[in-house]
């Protein structure tokens, strides 16, 4: 203090020392002066000044010099001093100071810190301000530039990060720092590395490319490797920082060949003869840091391409070989033995050659023992530290992983047929673990011992071979049955938890093993009293959901070869005596434990204390995956479906519900029955339906082909009628001929008549030419005259008529016979098409013929007509003859009768005019 | 395996260009159609061998996206050789190379061998970019010019090994200062002086020599 006052007192000038100034009031002078100042030498000192009291008084010079200290460093760059003492006490400011022994910085101060940082950083162009002192070389500047650095990186690393990044060749600069020949800077810039590579995969990929890894491992060379100082420790925090996670950057590291340039680290100087004299505080900090980089590049959460390049490369350049010269070494710190064992474990895990390696490699102890009994030898004794047993079965399960061979060899040290008495085998320790009283080594024995068979099913049948002498006299018993009676003694819950995990890794897709397992009579009772319990504390829940998990696997993987633990009467079992409720919940207990979860999460077992051990991975994995097969195992199959129910009925009630179901079997039956009869008469029904329709068409069909016929036969009728036989047409002519007949009969009275009349008229004539003769005679014919006269006429009329009838029928006949000759030719015409149908109208052929017959009949009839025609015309010529005859007569008669003197008119013409209309209607009444 | 030169590559351009194709043929001689935009900055190597030496290539594949442009600048100064990625199925990809290699010429070191690359020469009947243009641009900038198939693999390990003969003349002819590490060239472990701080030196050569990366 005395120094500061001092200071002071240069600086503010002689004080009244009555009145001592409060530290805001001489920061504020301070900030005063170094502002409006206009020596430099002024501002300097002022900045000294300030720099001294930013150690005692960080909030009062944060708080009100933060501005004019940026103002310095950004308007004063040329003068180193001034900006050093600005960058000090700006560091100061952010980190506390550094160079008081006595301070320690408080979670007070660390937030002054962020607080200070944020303002320094709420303008980017502060930290850009900042790079480019870096630049400087002065040590006055660039060293506090690097400690400011760091000390904004401590507290605000993703904005600062990402402010270095958007700066062009920010990483560029920081790494530059790395050569500079100035140790201190060197060293301090590995500080701001740490700080600047940790958790941005981007600047970590940048550093890397800036040659990081060459210059780090010269740095570390350069410093003794292991036994360097903590410059090896900070490097080495640096080089972790860039593998971690950075998949590029692992591949950059080993395709650089950087992974050989560590080997020589693990070398251990001078035997190691001095015990624990050779191992420093810090060499245990740089080994242990060197393994964890070691393991960032071979760790199981890495592509599964890095890590089998890196474990060959470790093998291959004799890495591994001195890792495991640490883990035989005598005096290894315990914490870097067990780092080494994991480390070990890792760079083997899954790696053949590296594998079989470790399984060579043997303790100098004499006789020689393989490493593996060694380690082994460690995990199963309770005087060990916790954390090396776990690193121990953690390496004894990598060494398993993946490793067929290893596997065999494990448990072939368990058969009687090696079994050497004089050495001290895996196996035995094995044995010796899982039924020692301690019961973490119980656990660690057996979830040893479960990784021989992990995805093995040879080595679970061979491990059911396995027999143990337990006490001289006693017989051996099967190691199955010896873990099983330990399991039911009870103890530990870690005990049977490892038994249990053991017993489910074994049985699990081996039906040999569950049949072992089966055939042990108390076994299966013991399971589901245990899963049916009521819950115990949280840790009995977990043995009870591990009961349940081994229930299902025996019940999953039975060949059903021991009759009494059937898979079917396991499943009974669970559903009367536990109930499928309570076992899934105690199934479902087990994946809900927080420890569970975070075993399944990783290989390496990561366990704080004894209590946390419980789960272990590859359990958990086995668990994941059968879970759901379980599950389904144990779930009821379709026939068992009214389950539910029937369990809370009585007997009574059974047998009624017996009943039930036998009447409903029955009807069941008889409904199939019937159903099954139904559809064959649907089918039959359907067959007839489609018989009918098609009977229905072909019906239709023919009747259609009837009506056609019909409409043919009485097409063919009805032209049959027009011109021919049928019956109607026989009628007409009938009727025709009747009418014929007729009009024959009343020609032949008509010329009977006009006979009458002529052989009148002969009569009158003869009487005439009598009495002319007479009158002649007797000269009085006049009288007679007129008489005759009148007769004359009557006969003329009547000729007339008849000449008038006679041409009438004339016509008629030639008429009928044109017709008639027609018919004929149609006739024969009709003939041929009939001839044609003559096949399919069978039934109106008959008809026909009649018809025929009649037809001939009847045209004989007309020929008769026609004859009778004829000769009817023959009399009418011969009447027409004998009428011109009488005319004659008659005109001879009427010239004889002129020559006589006796007028004779000539109005025959007249009379015959008028006749005529009465011969028409003559006719028509002939007609009617 | 030992080598007697390193030599330090990135490959820049557009995004799309085919600049981690390039790579993967270039590495592990296959071609992946369907390939994840780059997030920052991805790695890879391979030996070749030029003039009876055993030179290891360390190439840095960048993003082209634009977000990634301030991280991919400060791979420029530490790289012995660039290959400047263009598609010459996409003119703005070639109207691009201007600000790419302003950039690049403004971040490294100006020994820098920039190999121009015209990607994408098999899909010919796509091709936007005459070869011409390509020639010419290279011309007129003083850069190597080859078009390239990263499907085909025509001409890819052409473009990675001229310009690596390209670093190794200049190295002959003296340009090159191979004792500054910045500039992205490194001598080979056993064409150094024995580091006599190792304490097993033999061993460590041996070791070295069976390490067999790559």
């Amino acid at each position: 203090m005395d120094y500061l006052k001092s200071g002071l007192k240069s600086v503010l000038g002689a004080q009244a020392d009555s009145q001592q100034p409060t530290a805001a009031e001489t920061v504020e002078r301070l900030v005063e002066r170094v502002q409006t100042s206009t020596l430099l030498d002024d501002r300097r000192d002022a900045c000294r000044a300030l720099k001294s009291m930013s150690k005692k008084f960080r909030v009062e010079v944060g708080a009100q010099a933060m501005d004019a200290l940026i103002y310095v460093i950004e308007m004063d760059r040329n003068d180193a001093e001034i900006v050093g003492y600005a960058l000090d006490a700006l560091s100061n400011v952010i980190s506390g100071p550094q160079d008081d022994e006595d301070y320690i910085e408080g979670q007070e101060e660390q937030d002054l810190g962020t607080q200070f940082t944020e303002i320094y950083i709420k303008r980017t162009e502060n930290v850009t301000l900042l790079l480019d002192l870096l630049e400087e070389f002065d040590f006055k500047v660039r060293w506090p530039a690097v400690k400011l650095f760091t000390g904004l990186l401590e507290c605000r690393p993703k904005e600062l990060q990402e402010c270095v990044l958007v700066s062009p060749m920010g990483v560029s600069r920081l790494m530059d720092l790395l050569s500079d020949s100035r140790e201190v800077i060197r060293n301090d810039t590995l500080l701001l590395l740490v700080n600047l590579t940790k958790g941005n995969a981007n600047i970590q990929k940048i550093v890397a490319f800036e040659n990081a890894f060459d210059k780090l491992l010269d740095i570390i060379a350069e410093e003794g490797y292991s036994d360097g100082g903590v410059v090896v420790e900070d490097s080495m925090a640096v080089l972790l920082n860039l593998l971690k996670n950075n998949s590029s950057n692992q591949n950059f590291f080993k395709e650089g060949s950087y992974i050989q340039r560590l080997t020589p680290y693990f070398e251990l100087q001078g035997d190691s003869s001095g015990g624990d004299m050779g191992w420093s505080a810090q060499k245990v900090s740089n080994l242990h840091l060197m393994l964890q980089v070691i393991r960032t590049l071979v760790s199981p959460n890495n592509p599964l391409q890095v890590i089998s390049s890196c474990q060959k490369v470790m093998n291959q350049s004799g890495l591994l070989e001195r890792l495991c010269n640490i883990l035989m070494a005598s005096g290894v710190p315990a914490d870097i033995l067990t780092e080494t064992i994991n480390t070990v474990a890792e760079v083997i895990r899954g790696h053949h050659a590296n594998q079989e390696y470790f399984a060579t490699v043997s303790a100098p102890s004499s006789p020689p023992r393989p490493a593996i009994v060694v380690l082994l030898m460690s995990m199963v004794n309770e005087k060990q530290q916790f954390v090396l047993r776990c690193a121990v079965l953690y390496c004894f399960q990598c060494f398993l992983y993946k490793n067929e061979l290893g596997q065999a060899q494990i448990v072939q040290t368990l058969l009687p047929t090696s079994a050497d008495v004089t050495t001290i085998t895996a196996g035995q320790l094995l044995c010796g673990g899982l039924f020692s009283l301690d019961c973490l080594s119980n656990w660690f024995a057996a979830v040893a011992l479960s990784h021989s068979l992990v995805d093995n099913p040879t080595q679970k049948e061979q491990l059911l071979r396995v027999q143990l002498a337990t006490s001289v006299g006693n017989p051996p018993i099967s190691l199955m049955k010896q873990c099983t009676t330990i399991l039911q003694q009870g103890g530990k819950v870690q005990t049977r938890l490892g038994l249990l995990m053991l017993l489910s890794t074994w049985l699990a897709h081996s039906t040999q093993a569950v049949s072992h397992f089966l055939s042990i009579p108390t076994n299966v009772p013991y399971l589901t009293s245990q899963v049916g319990l009521a819950e115990g504390d949280e840790h009995e829940d977990l043995v009870q959901g591990l009961c349940a998990f081994l229930l299902g696997i025996c019940i999953e993987f039975n060949d059903d070869s021991v009759p009494s633990f059937t898979r079917e009467n396991l499943c009974q079992l669970i559903l009367k005596r536990i109930g499928q409720e309570t076992f899934f919940d105690k199934l479902g207990s087990v994946s809900k434990h927080e420890l569970y979860s975070r075993a399944a999460q990783k290989p390496h077992l990561k366990y704080k204390q004894a209590s946390e051990v419980l789960f272990d991975y590859e359990f958990c994995r086995l668990f994941k995956s059968l879970e759901g097969a379980v599950i389904r195992a144990v779930q009821p199959k379709p026939k068992d479906l009214v389950n539910g129910p029937e369990s809370n009925m009585t007997v009574q009630q059974h047998s009624l519900l017996q009943q039930y179901k036998d009447v409903i079997r029955e009807q069941d039956q008889r409904l199939n029955e019937l159903q099954k009869e139904f559809t064959e008469l649907k089918s039959e029904s359907e067959k007839s339906q489609s018989h009918i329709e098609e009977m229905t068409s072909t019906i239709q069909q023919l009747r259609d082909q009837n009506a056609l016929l019909k409409a043919q036969r009485v097409a063919s009728q009805s032209t049959e009628r027009s011109g021919s036989p049928s019956s109607t047409d026989i009628n007409n002519l009938q009727h025709e001929k009747e009418e014929l007949q007729k009009q024959l009969e009343n020609l032949e009275k008509n010329l009977k008549e006009q006979k009458d009349s002529c052989e009148k008229l002969k009569k009158e004539l003869e009487e005439q030419k009598e009495k002319k003769q007479a009158e002649a005679q007797k000269q009085e014919p006049l009288v007679n005259d007129s008489e005759l006269i009148g007769t004359i006429e009557q006969q003329r009329q009547e000729i007339t008529e008849l000449k008038q009838t006679i041409s009438r029928l004339e016509e008629e006949v030639k008429t009928k016979k044109e017709i008639s000759e027609e018919k004929q030719g149609e006739l024969s015409k009709l003939a041929e098409e009939k001839r044609r149908l003559q096949q399919r109208l069978a039934r109106v052929n008959d008809k026909n013929q009649k018809l025929e017959d009649e037809k001939s009949r009847i045209q004989k009839e007309k020929q008769k007509i026609q004859e009778e025609l004829d000769s009817t015309k023959k009399e009418q010529e011969d009447l027409l003859i004998l009428l011109t005859e009488q005319d004659n007569k008659l005109t001879t008669y009427k010239k004889k009768l002129r020559e006589l003197g006796e007028k004779v008119e000539d109005d025959d013409e007249d009379d015959l005019n008028e006749d005529e209309g009465n011969d028409d209607e003559d006719i028509d009444e002939v007609e009617e | 395996m030992s080598y007697a030169y390193l030599f330090k590559y990135i490959i820049i351009g557009d995004t799309g260009v085919g600049k981690s194709c390039l790579l993967l043929q270039f590495t592990d001689k296959r071609f992946q159609p369907v390939h994840d935009l780059t997030i920052g900055v991805e790695f890879g190597a391979r030996m070749i061998t030029i003039d009876g030496k055993q030179i290891k290539l360390q190439i840095w594949d960048t993003a082209g996206q634009e977000a990634f442009r301030s991280i991919t600048r400060s791979y420029y100064r530490g790289a012995a050789g660039a290959l400047l990625v263009y598609d010459i199925t996409r003119r703005d990809t070639f109207n691009h190379l201007t600000t790419w290699l302003e950039d690049a010429r403004q971040h490294s070191n100006s020994n820098m061998v920039i190999m121009l690359i015209g990607n994408k020469n098999d899909l010919e009947s796509r091709r936007e970019v005459k070869k011409e243009e390509g020639e010419a641009f290279a011309r007129e900038h003083g850069l190597i010019f080859m078009e390239t198939s990263a499907k085909t693999a025509a001409n890819v390990e052409e473009a990675f090994i001229n310009t690596a003969k390209e670093i190794y003349e200049k190295i002959q002819e003296g340009v090159f200062d191979i004792n500054n590490e910045a500039n992205g060239i490194k001598i080979g472990p056993q064409h150094l002086p024995t580091n006599s701080n190792l304490p097993s030196g033999g061993q460590y050569s041996s070791s070295n020599q069976g390490g067999g990366c790559c």
